[in-house]
C-alpha cells in the first residue's frame, strides 16, 4: 500500500476536546477511525476515547495482515465499542449514559470501507470533486431530504446537533454501511467532525485538498474552520489520507500476474478468493441455460422462419 | 504497461459448423472474425475474450485462464450473455441481427449478420470534410431508428461512435457492437474496465456513471455528427469539463451547413445532460423537420455577417 495520511485534532473556543481520531495500519489494511462526543452528556470525551481505542485494539488484533471481511470487521468492533460504553457507565453507576458519533474507514486491496453512525462524515473526493459521502443520522438531514427545509435552513436549524444514532446510548446504533468503494489513484479519503464540515462544505475542502500536499492542506483547513468558528467554535478533527494507488491497476494487467514468482501468486490468490466479489455464480449449468436461453429468443424473434 | 494481445484464431480453423475467414477486428473484450456458414453466408463471429483475464497463446486455441481470473472471467461471460440477450430481442433493420450464440474453446461467441459495407468511420476518412447535410440528415435519422429501438429495451449502447456504425453497401446504417452495454449492469466491477471512448463518450461516462441515461448516448449522436463535418472527433467530454474549447458547430460551420442541423448538434454535445434531448424521439423530431437550405453568405466579414443575421430577424 501506498498512501500519504495526516490527522489532527483542535479544541477550538470549547473548555475540553471531546473529539478523538486514530489511524493505524498493518502491510495490507488501513483503518481511520473518527468520534465526535457528545457534550450533551456527561464525560463525551470518555465514549470518544472508548470508541477510537475499541476500533484500534480489534484492528491490531484481527489485521494480520488484512481483514476477512472488512464489513463485519466494523460492524463487529463498533458494536463493541458501544456495549464497551455501557458496561464502562454501569460499572461507574452513572446516571447518563456518555454517548459519541463515529465514523470508521478501513481501505485494502485499494478498496475502501466505510460505516457510521451519528454526524461525523466522510467524504471521499476525485479530482477537486466529492464523489461520495455519509448520510448524517440527524433529523435535520431527515427534514432536508423531505424536502421540509433547504441547504441554508439546514444550516442555522435549531435541531441541528440532534442525533438519532451514536454510540454509547441505551438504545442500540443504526450503524450505516459504505458500498466497497474501489479507490482511484489520488483520492482523498477525509473522516471529519462537525467542527470542520459544519462551516466549510465539501465541495470546498475537496476544492483545496486537490492535488494539495496534505500534511498542509489540512491544518490550513482546520485553522480556517477555527477562525470561522469563533471564540464559542465546536472541536474540529480530521483524519485524511491520498491514496496513491489505484484498484485497477493493480487488479486487472494479466502481464503482471504472469512475470510474478510462483510465491507471489498464491498470496494474490488468497486475497482474491476472500473477496466475494470474485466468487462466480455462474456455473457450467448455468452456461448451458443462459446460451439455451439466448438461442430460443433468436428463434423466436427471427422472422421468415 | 503494455498488454499482452491475444492471438486469434487462425484462419481456417473450424468452428462449430462455420469456418473462420479472417480475423475482423481485436478489441479489448473480443475478438471478432469473418466466418462462413455451412450453407456458404458470410457471418461475423464474435469471441468473448477479455485481454486481461484470458490469455491464448501463438498456436494455441483454448485460452489460459489462471484459477485467479476465473471469477472475473465468468463474470464477464454473464455480461456477455447479457448483450446476446438484449440483442436476440432486437428484430430492427437498423440492429445488427444476432444469429446464434454457442459455446466452445472454454469461452462463448456470438453470430451476427455480415453484410459488405463499410463503418461510418471510414466514410469519414474517406470524405474528409466532404459529407453533404443530406446524407448526414439520411444517416442519422435511420440510425436513430435503431437507437429508439435499443432504448425501448432499456438499454443503452453507450459506446457509440462513427466506428460503431455500419453502413450497408446502400447507405442504411447498422448499429454494431454492444459490447458496452453491459456497463448499466455492472458499473463496480472494477476488473472490468469501463469502455469508453474519448471524444464520443458523454460527461456522465467518466466518474460514477450514475447519471447514465439515453442522453449519453445523444451526446455521443453529436459528438459522431460533429465528427462527420470535422473529419476527427471533438474534444474529450472529460477535457470539456475542465477547459471546454470545443468549437461550437454553430460558429465552425457557419453558413456551411442549415442553422437547424448545426443547433443540433451542439445540442446534443451540451455538457450538462439535461439541457440535451431527452429522448431519441425528440432528436429525430427536429432532425426531420423541414431542411431549410443554407443561404450563401456574399461577404465574409463578420459585421456583415451581424447585418446578416439582423436582417434574417426582420423578416
Amino acid at each position: 500500500m501506498r498512501f500519504t495520511i495526516y490527522q489532527e485534532s483542535r479544541q477550538g473556543g470549547r473548555a475540553n476536546n471531546e473529539d478523538r481520531t486514530s489511524y493505524c495500519y498493518s502491510r495490507d489494511a488501513l483503518l481511520m477511525v473518527i468520534a465526535d462526543g457528545m457534550g450533551g452528556h456527561h464525560h463525551g470525551e470518555i465514549a470518544a476515547q472508548i470508541a477510537v481505542q475499541t476500533l484500534a485494539d480489534s484492528f491490531q488484533r484481527e489485521a494480520k495482515p488484512s481483514l476477512a471481511d472488512p464489513f463485519r470487521f466494523l460492524q463487529k468492533a463498533m458494536n463493541n465499542a458501544h456495549h464497551a460504553i455501557l458496561d464502562y457507565s454501569s460499572r461507574r453507576r452513572m446516571k447518563d449514559s456518555p454517548r459519541t458519533t463515529c465514523v470508521a474507514c478501513l481501505v485494502q486491496d485499494n478498496v475502501a470501507y466505510w460505516a457510521h453512525a451519528g454526524d461525523s462524515r466522510l467524504f471521499l473526493m476525485r479530482n477537486g470533486r466529492v464523489v461520495a459521502q455519509t448520510k448524517d443520522h440527524s433529523r435535520v438531514r431527515l427534514l432536508l431530504e423531505e424536502g421540509m427545509i433547504t441547504e441554508a435552513q439546514a444550516a442555522v436549524h435549531p435541531d441541528r446537533n440532534k442525533i438519532f444514532s451514536c454510540l454509547g446510548s441505551p438504545t442500540p446504533p443504526e450503524i450505516e454501511f459504505s458500498r466497497k468503494t474501489p479507490l482511484a489513484h489520488g483520492d482523498v479519503v477525509l473522516l471529519c467532525t462537525d467542527g470542520l464540515w459544519g462551516v466549510t462544505s465539501g465541495e470546498l475542502m475537496a476544492v483545496s485538498l486537490k492535488g494539495a500536499n496534505l500534511l498542509q492542506a489540512i491544518p490550513m483547513l482546520l485553522t480556517q474552520a477555527e477562525t470561522k468558528g469563533g471564540p464559542h467554535g465546536d472541536n474540529l478533527s480530521a483524519v485524511a489520507v491520498r491514496w496513491e494507488e489505484a484498484y485497477v491497476d493493480e487488479a486487472s494487467s494479466a502481464i503482471s500476474t504472469q512475470t510474478m514468482a510462483l510465491n507471489e501468486v498464491t498470496t494474490r490468490l488468497e486475497e482474491f478468493g476472500r473477496n466475494p466479489a470474485y466468487k462466480s455464480d455462474l456455473s457450467d449449468d448455468e452456461i448451458e441455460r443462459a446460451i439455451e436461453e439466448i438461442r430460443s429468443t433468436i428463434e423466436k424473434y427471427t422472422p421468415n422462419k | 504497461m503494455a498488454q499482452q494481445a491475444n492471438q486469434a484464431l487462425p484462419n481456417g480453423h473450424p468452428l462449430e459448423e462455420y469456418v473462420i475467414d479472417r480475423q475482423l477486428s481485436l478489441g479489448g473484450f473480443s475478438i471478432v472474425y469473418l466466418a462462413k456458414g455451412a450453407d456458404g453466408k458470410q457471418v461475423a463471429i464474435k469471441e468473448y475474450l477479455p485481454n486481461s483475464l484470458a490469455l491464448r497463446t501463438d498456436g494455441q486455441v483454448m485460452p489460459i485462464i489462471s484459477a485467479e481470473h476465473l471469477g472475473a472471467f465468468r463474470y464477464g461471460m454473464k455480461c456477455f450473455f447479457e448483450e446476446g440477450r438484449a440483442l436476440a430481442r432486437l428484430s430492427h433493420p437498423n440492429v445488427i441481427r444476432v444469429l446464434n450464440f454457442f459455446r466452445a474453446n472454454e469461452t462463448v461467441y456470438m453470430v451476427m449478420e455480415y453484410e459488405h459495407g463499410r463503418t461510418l468511420q471510414e466514410f469519414i476518412q474517406k470524405h474528409q470534410g466532404h459529407i453533404s447535410e443530406r446524407f448526414i440528415r439520411g444517416v442519422f435519422t435511420r440510425m436513430l431508428n435503431g437507437l429508439r429501438e435499443v432504448h425501448s429495451h432499456k438499454l443503452l449502447h453507450l459506446d457509440l461512435k462513427p466506428s460503431n456504425i455500419y453502413l450497408r453497401a446502400d447507405n442504411t446504417p447498422v448499429l454494431i457492437d454492444f459490447g458496452a452495454a453491459r456497463q448499466t449492469l455492472s458499473t463496480d466491477q472494477p476488473m472490468l474496465k469501463p469502455m469508453y471512448t474519448p471524444g464520443f463518450a458523454s460527461p456522465e461516462h467518466y466518474g460514477s456513471r450514475k447519471d447514465l441515461g439515453p442522453w449519453s448516448d445523444i451526446y455521443s449522436v453529436g459528438a459522431s455528427m460533429y465528427a462527420c463535418l470535422a473529419g476527427s472527433a471533438p474534444q474529450a467530454a472529460d477535457e470539456r469539463l475542465k477547459k471546454d474549447s470545443l468549437t461550437p458547430a454553430m460558429i465552425r460551420w457557419d453558413g456551411q451547413f442549415s442553422d437547424r442541423l448545426l443547433e443540433i448538434i451542439d445540442w446534443c454535445l451540451n455538457l450538462n445532460h439535461l439541457y440535451r434531448p431527452q429522448s431519441v424521439f425528440a432528436l429525430q423530431k427536429a432532425l426531420v423537420e423541414t431542411v431549410t437550405p443554407p443561404q450563401s453568405k456574399s461577404s465574409p466579414h463578420w459585421l456583415n455577417r451581424f447585418v446578416d443575421k439582423f436582417k434574417k430577424a426582420e423578416k
